[in-house]
C-alpha cells in the first residue's frame, strides 16, 4: 500500500529513528512501513495519523 | 547501523539463558544417574523425561516473547520465520521418516525435532528480513 510518510517526516525534519522513537517502533519498522512492503495495523495507523494529524486515508492511499 | 534491543526482546533472552544452563545441567544429571545408579519404574520416568522440562519451557519463552513484543513488525517477521521453521521441519521430518522406513538413513531421534525448527527457524530469519528491506 502507498503512503506519504516519507514525505510527512522530511517536512518535519525528522530522521527514520526519530519517527520510530514518536511511534515507539524499531527503524527498521518505519523503514518497512514507507517503503510500502508493510501494511501497519489499525491501531498503529491510527497512531500514525495522530502524530501527524491527519486522517488516515490522507496518509495511506488504498491503490484498488 | 545501532539495533538497541526492545525490552521485550532482553526479558526474553534473560529468561533463555537460564533455562538453557538447565538444560545443560538437568540433562548430563539425568543421564549421568540412569547410567550409573540404575533407577526403575517412576523415578527412571522422572529421570527420563526431566531433560525436555526446561526445553518446553524454552518454547513457552520464546511464545511469552511474541506475546510481549509491542513492534507489530518484527513480531511479524517472527511469526513468518517461525512457519518457515515448522514448515522445514515437518517437510524434512516426513522425508527423513520415509527414508528411514527402507533403512538409507539413520533413525533420528524425536528430541532433535525441536534443534531441527529453532535451525531452521534461525536460517529463514534473514531471508524474511530481505524481503522486507
Amino acid at each position: 500500500m502507498k503512503n506519504r510518510l516519507k514525505v510527512l517526516r522530511a517536512e518535519r525534519d525528522w530522521s527514520q529513528a526519530d519517527l520510530a522513537d514518536r511511534l515507539e517502533v524499531s527503524r527498521q519498522t518505519v523503514n518497512a512501513l514507507e517503503t510500502g512492503k508493510y501494511d501497519p495495523s489499525l491501531p498503529l495507523a491510527f497512531k500514525i495519523a495522530r502524530l501527524f494529524g491527519q486522517p488516515i486515508e490522507t496518509i495511506f492511499q488504498d491503490e484498488a | 547501523m545501532r539495533k538497541p534491543m526492545t525490552p521485550p526482546m532482553r526479558r526474553y533472552l534473560a529468561r533463555f539463558f537460564p533455562a538453557m544452563l538447565a538444560y545443560v545441567g538437568v540433562l548430563f544429571g539425568s543421564l549421568w544417574t540412569i547410567r550409573n545408579l540404575d533407577p526403575k519404574g517412576p523415578l527412571l520416568w522422572a529421570l527420563a523425561i526431566a531433560p525436555a522440562l526446561p526445553i518446553i519451557a524454552v518454547i513457552a519463552i520464546m511464545g511469552l516473547y511474541l506475546i510481549e513484543e509491542t513492534d507489530e513488525f518484527i513480531r511479524a517477521m517472527l511469526v513468518q520465520a517461525m512457519l518457515w521453521g515448522i514448515g522445514v521441519t515437518l517437510a524434512g521430518c516426513t522425508a527423513w521418516g520415509f527414508l528411514e522406513n527402507v533403512g538409507l538413513v539413520e533413525h533420528m531421534p524425536l528430541f532433535m525435532v525441536f534443534p531441527v525448527f529453532c535451525a531452521a527457524m534461525a536460517l529463514a530469519q534473514p531471508l524474511v528480513r530481505w524481503r522486507y528491506r
